[in-house]
C-alpha cells in the first residue's frame, strides 16, 4: 500500500518539476518599457502604440512590415515584422509585438492589435507570421 | 422596461426557489409547493425576458443600447437573431435561458427520483440566481437604454435631417484621428428631442451592426452550443453538491452520469465547432491555436471527461461496505469542472486577459468583474468547504485497494493524465494574469507525452477486467491490436513519420483505435447499447491521428500569383485569373488549381470593412479525401507599381530602407500648378526628396510627381540612373504633412513583366485534416450512445 503512494508521489513531483521548468523556459513576459526591451535582448511581448507620424514600410514582395511603436515614456522602437500588415492596424489603440530586439530593431514574429473601446465587445485581430 | 421586470422577477424567484427547496429538504414539507411555484416562475420569467430581448432586436429598437451596439437593419434574419448573444449582456441572458430550458427537464428528472428534487434544485436555482444577478439593471443589463449613460453614436446611424436643429450643435463631435462624426446621446438630448416632438427611434435610424468577423453561419451555431454546454455543467455540480448536503454518495453517481455525459458531449461539440470556424472562415490556418479563450472552455471539458471515468469506477466498486472507490476524486472533479466554467467566463469576460487573447471582450465593467469573482469564490468555498467537512467520513467509506492490473487503476491513470493536461493548459492560460505569457511550444511539449499516455491507456484499460486481470490474459487479448499497430506504425514511418515522439504518438493512437474497434465490432450486434465508450474512443484515436498528420506534416508556401501566369506551388499549378465582387460587397479572388489534368477553383475573399476599418481576409479550402488545400489571401496589387517598397515619410523626416536613406524635404507645388488646380485644369503634385546611398555616401536630389488631367492620373516617377533606382510618388497628404513613395530597383523591374496585377497568397497543404472533424463527430455519437445507456440505468 505504502509503495503505491511513493510511486504516485514521485510521478507527481517529476511531472510538476518538468511543468514548471517548461513554464519558465517558454515564458514570455509582457514589457511596457522599451528601454528594457532594447537593452536586455530577451524575447518578450512589447506593448505600445503605433507612431503614426513616423514612416512605415510595407514590403509585400518580401512579406515585411516595418513600423515604429512608442511606450508610455515616449521611448520609440523600430519594429520589423515578417508578415503582412494586420487587419485593424490603422485604428488600433494598442499594438503588442512578440519577438526580440536585435541589430537595432525589434524582430517581431507576431503582431496583435487591440481596438478602441468604441467597438465595445468587438474582437481583436490576430496575425501569425 | 418589461425586460427588466422579467429579469428582476426571474432573479427573485430563483433565489426564493433555492431557499424554499432547501428548507423543504430540511423537513418543512409544506414549502415544496412554494418552491415549485417559484422555480417555474423563474423559468417562465427567464424565457419571457429572452423573448423580450429577441422582440426588441427583431423590431430594431435602437433606443436600447444592446440592440444598437450589436445589430443593424441590414442583417439577414439568422444573423439578426444571433446578435442576441453577440455581446456580454445578451450572452449572460442566453446562458440563463439555457439554464431555464434545461431546468424544465431537470425538474421532471429529479421529481421522479426519490428526494432528489429539493436538494438538487436548491443548488441549481442558486446557480441560476447568480447568473440572473449579473444581468439585473444594476449590472450588465441587456435592457439598458442608450442614453442611460452619455453615449457616442457614429453620425451615420443618426437621421441626418435633425442635424440642423438648433440644439444639435452641442451634441455633435468629431474624432480628429479618423474624421468621423459622433452624436452624443444623453438624457438632456433625449429631453430636448422629446420636447421637439421627435421620438428616439426616429432619431436613431440604424444600429452599429455586428462585427463582420461574426457574419457567417458558424456564429449562429457555435456560441449557442457552447452555452448549452456551459449551462449543463452546472447540473452534475448540483448533484454532487446535493450529495454532500445529504452526506449520501451512493446514488448521485448513477443519477448524474447521463447529465455529465450530456454536458461533455455538448461542450465538446461547441469547442470543435469553434475550431472549425477558426479554420474554415477566420483563416487562422488551423483549428486550434491554444488561444486563451479556446483553452478556457477546453479545461472544464477535460476535467468533466476525467470525472466520468472515475465515476464509473465508483459506480462499479460500490458494495454494502463501501460507497465505491474515488468518491472524493469524483466530488472534487465535478465541482471543479463547474468552477472552471465560471473561471473561463471570468477570463474571457473580465478583460483580464487584456493583450493576450484574440477574442476577449474589451469593456468589462468593474462591478460585473467583481461579481464574477464573488460567484466563483462562493462556489469554491461552499464546495471545497463541504468536501473538507465530509473528508474523514468519505475516506472511511471509500477505501482504495485496487490491483495494479485492473480496469479501476487504468481508468484512474487515464483520469490523472487528463487532469495533468488540464493543469498544463490551466497554467498556460492563466499566465497573463501574472503578466506573463507562454509560447505555443509550452502546450505542445507538455501535452504530447500526456497524449501518448492517453492513447495507450485508452486501449489498455478496455482490455483489463474490473477488479483483477492476469498478465497472461492481457497479453493474449492485446496480441492482435499490438501487432497490427506495430505494423501500421512501421508503414507510416516509411511515409515520413520520423521523429521518435511522433512515432510513439502515432503508435499509441493506432493502438487505441485497433483495441476499441475490435471490441466494438464484437459487441455491436449483441450489445449495442454498450458500445458508446468504444465508439467515443475510436473517435478520439482518429482525432489524434488527424492532429498528428495535419499539424506536424503540413506544408506552407507564400507566393505571389501574377494574373494568368501559372506558378508551381506545392506540386500544384496555380493561376490567378481575376476577381469579382460579391453581392455583399466583398471580393472573390479566383485561383485556378491544376494537377494531373484535373482542375479546381479556389475563391478566397478579401474586403474592406468599415466596422473594423481594415482589410478582412477569408481563406478558401479545396477538400480532398486525404488533405485540404488551404488558400489564404494576403493582398492584391493592381500591378501599377508591383515592385519595391512603400514608404511613408513625414516632412523633414528621414527613413531608412536597405542601403538608402530617404529624406522628404518639401512638397513640390508650382504656382502655376496651384493656379491650374483652382481653375479646374490639369495639375501636378510632387515631393522633393533626398536619397542617400550609404555605400557610396552620395546624395541624390529628386522630385517625383504625378499629374492629374481630366480626372486621369499619370505618374511621373524619377529615376536615379546611377543606382538603378526608380522613385515614384503614390500619395501625398497635405494635412498631416506626409508623402507615400515607392522605391523600385531596376533589377527587380527586369525580373518580371511590368504592369501585371497579382495576388499574394499563403498556400498550405494540410494532410488528413478531415480526420479531426470525423473524429469529433464519432466522439459525439459515442457520447450520445453512452448517455442513453446511463439514462436507462439511472431509473433502476
Amino acid at each position: 500500500m505504502k509503495t503505491r503512494y511513493y510511486i504516485g508521489g514521485v510521478i507527481i513531483v517529476v511531472f510538476l518539476g518538468i511543468l514548471f521548468y517548461n513554464f519558465t523556459k517558454t515564458n514570455i513576459e509582457y514589457e511596457y518599457d522599451f528601454q528594457k526591451v532594447m537593452t536586455n535582448g530577451k524575447v518578450c511581448k512589447a506593448s505600445g502604440v503605433w507612431v503614426k507620424e513616423k514612416s512605415f514600410i510595407e514590403d509585400i514582395q518580401n512579406r515585411k512590415f516595418i513600423f515604429y511603436i512608442r511606450d508610455a515614456n515616449k521611448n520609440e522602437m523600430k519594429v520589423v515584422y515578417h508578415g503582412i500588415k494586420p487587419n485593424n492596424f490603422e485604428i488600433a489603440t494598442n499594438v503588442v509585438v512578440t519577438g526580440k530586439y536585435e541589430n537595432g530593431y525589434f524582430n517581431a514574429t507576431d503582431v496583435l492589435t487591440k481596438c478602441p473601446s468604441k467597438y465595445e465587445g468587438q474582437t481583436t485581430q490576430k496575425t501569425d507570421s | 422596461m418589461l425586460g427588466n421586470i422579467f429579469i428582476t422577477i426571474a432573479f427573485a424567484s430563483a433565489l426564493f426557489a433555492s431557499i424554499m427547496y432547501f428548507l423543504n429538504y430540511k423537513g418543512n414539507e409544506g414549502l415544496l409547493k412554494y418552491a415549485r411555484m417559484s422555480y417555474h416562475l423563474m423559468i417562465t420569467a427567464t424565457i419571457l425576458a429572452s423573448v423580450t430581448l429577441l422582440y426588441l432586436i427583431l423590431n430594431h429598437n435602437f433606443q436600447y443600447k444592446y440592440v444598437y451596439s450589436y445589430s443593424d437593419k441590414n442583417l439577414p434574419i439568422g444573423l439578426l437573431i444571433s446578435t442576441f448573444y453577440a455581446g456580454q449582456e445578451g450572452s449572460f441572458l442566453f446562458w440563463a435561458l439555457c439554464m431555464a430550458i434545461l431546468g424544465i427537464f431537470l425538474h421532471s428528472y429529479t421529481s421522479t427520483r426519490g428526494d432528489l428534487e429539493p436538494r438538487v434544485l436548491a443548488v441549481y436555482s442558486l446557480v441560476q440566481s447568480f447568473l440572473l444577478l449579473m444581468i439585473t439593471p444594476a449590472l450588465k443589463n441587456p435592457f439598458a437604454l442608450i442614453y442611460s449613460e452619455p453615449f457616442m453614436a457614429p453620425a451615420t446611424t443618426i437621421a441626418s435631417q435633425y442635424f440642423n436643429l438648433p440644439f444639435m450643435a452641442n451634441y455633435i463631435f468629431s474624432d480628429p484621428a479618423t474624421n468621423q462624426l459622433f452624436v452624443k446621446i444623453d438624457k438632456t438630448l433625449v429631453a430636448q428631442l422629446t420636447s421637439a416632438g421627435i421620438g428616439l427611434n426616429e432619431f436613431i435610424i440604424n444600429g452599429k451592426g455586428l462585427n463582420p468577423l461574426l457574419h457567417n453561419f458558424w456564429m449562429q451555431i457555435h456560441p449557442p452550443v457552447l452555452f448549452v454546454g456551459f449551462a449543463s455543467m452546472s447540473i452534475p455540480f448540483s448533484f454532487a453538491f446535493s450529495a454532500l448536503i445529504k452526506n449520501d454518495y451512493r446514488e448521485w453517481i448513477k443519477q448524474s452520469l447521463p447529465w455529465t455525459l450530456f454536458g461533455a458531449m455538448v461542450l465538446g461539440l461547441g469547442i470543435m465547432l469553434g475550431g472549425y470556424w477558426a479554420y474554415g472562415v477566420l483563416g487562422w490556418g488551423g483549428y486550434w491555436a491554444w488561444d486563451p479563450v479556446e483553452n478556457s472552455s477546453l479545461i472544464p471539458w477535460i476535467v468533466s471527461v476525467a470525472a466520468f471515468h472515475t465515476m464509473l469506477v465508483q459506480k462499479r466498486t460500490a458494495n454494502e461496505n463501501s460507497i465505491g472507490a474515488f468518491a472524493r476524486t469524483n466530488l472534487v472533479l465535478i465541482i471543479l469542472s463547474f468552477i472552471l466554467v465560471l473561471y473561463s467566463t471570468f477570463l474571457t469576460r473580465s478583460g483580464i486577459l487584456g493583450d493576450a487573447s484574440v477574442h476577449s471582450f474589451v469593456d468589462p465593467g468593474y462591478l460585473a468583474y467583481l461579481l464574477l469573482i464573488i460567484f466563483m469564490a462562493t462556489f469554491i468555498i461552499l464546495g471545497g468547504g463541504l468536501i473538507i467537512y465530509r473528508w474523514k467520513y468519505l475516506k472511511k467509506v471509500s477505501p482504495i485497494n485496487q490491483n495494479f492490473l485492473s480496469r479501476e487503476v487504468a481508468l484512474f491513470t487515464g483520469s490523472s493524465t487528463l487532469g495533468a493536461v488540464a493543469l498544463v493548459t490551466f497554467l498556460g492560460t492563466s499566465a497573463p494574469i501574472l503578466g506573463k505569457s507562454v509560447q505555443i511550444e509550452f502546450y505542445n511539449q507538455m501535452n504530447l507525452p500526456l497524449a501518448i499516455i492517453i492513447g495507450l491507456v485508452n486501449g489498455l484499460s478496455l482490455l483489463l477486467k474490473w477488479k483483477e486481470s492476469g498478465l497472461d490474459e492481457l497479453l493474449k487479448k492485446v496480441k492482435f491490436s499490438l501487432a497490427a499497430s506495430v505494423v501500421s506504425t512501421v508503414i507510416l514511418s516509411f511515409f515520413g513519420i520520423k521523429e521518435i515522439s511522433m512515432i510513439l504518438f502515432t503508435f499509441s493512437s493506432i493502438f487505441a483505435l485497433f483495441v476499441n474497434a475490435e471490441i466494438m465490432l464484437k459487441i455491436i450486434k449483441s450489445n449495442f447499447e454498450k458500445i458508446g465508450a468504444y465508439v467515443a474512443h475510436v473517435g478520439l484515436a482518429i482525432l489524434f491521428l488527424g492532429v498528428i498528420a495535419s499539424s506536424k506534416y503540413d506544408k506552407t508556401q507564400d507566393v505571389n500569383l501574377y494574373k494568368d501566369e501559372p506558378s508551381e506551388v506545392l506540386g500544384y499549378k496555380m493561376t490567378f485569373t481575376g476577381y469579382q465582387p460579391t453581392p455583399d460587397g466583398k471580393y472573390e479572388f479566383e485561383v485556378q488549381i491544376e494537377k494531373d489534368g484535373k482542375k479546381w477553383k479556389a475563391l478566397p475573399v478579401m474586403y474592406y470593412s468599415d466596422y473594423n476599418q481594415g482589410i478582412m481576409r477569408n481563406p478558401d479550402i479545396i477538400p480532398f479525401l486525404t488533405k485540404d488545400v488551404y488558400i489564404t489571401p494576403v493582398s492584391y496589387d493592381e500591378g501599377v507599381h508591383q515592385h519595391g517598397q512603400t514608404v511613408q515619410i513625414k516632412k523633414g523626416d528621414m527613413t531608412e530602407y536597405e542601403n538608402y536613406e530617404v529624406k522628404f524635404v518639401d512638397f513640390d507645388f508650382s504656382e502655376e500648378s496651384m493656379k491650374n488646380m483652382m481653375s479646374g485644369l490639369g495639375f501636378s503634385m510632387g515631393a522633393i526628396l533626398e536619397v542617400k546611398d550609404k555605400n557610396l555616401n552620395k546624395i541624390y536630389k529628386i522630385s517625383p510627381k504625378f499629374e492629374i488631367k481630366d480626372g486621369i492620373r499619370t505618374d511621373k516617377p524619377e529615376k536615379i540612373e546611377e543606382l538603378g533606382l526608380t522613385v515614384s510618388l503614390s500619395d501625398l497628404q497635405a494635412d498631416n504633412q506626409t508623402v507615400i513613395v515607392k522605391l523600385i530597383h531596376e533589377d527587380e523591374n527586369s525580373l518580371t513583366d511590368v504592369n501585371k496585377e497579382f495576388i499574394s497568397i499563403s498556400a498550405s497543404i494540410k494532410p488528413f485534416v478531415g480526420l479531426v472533424w470525423l473524429g469529433t463527430i464519432i466522439i459525439v455519437v459515442g457520447f450520445f450512445i453512452s448517455m442513453v445507456r446511463r439514462l436507462k440505468e439511472s431509473r433502476s
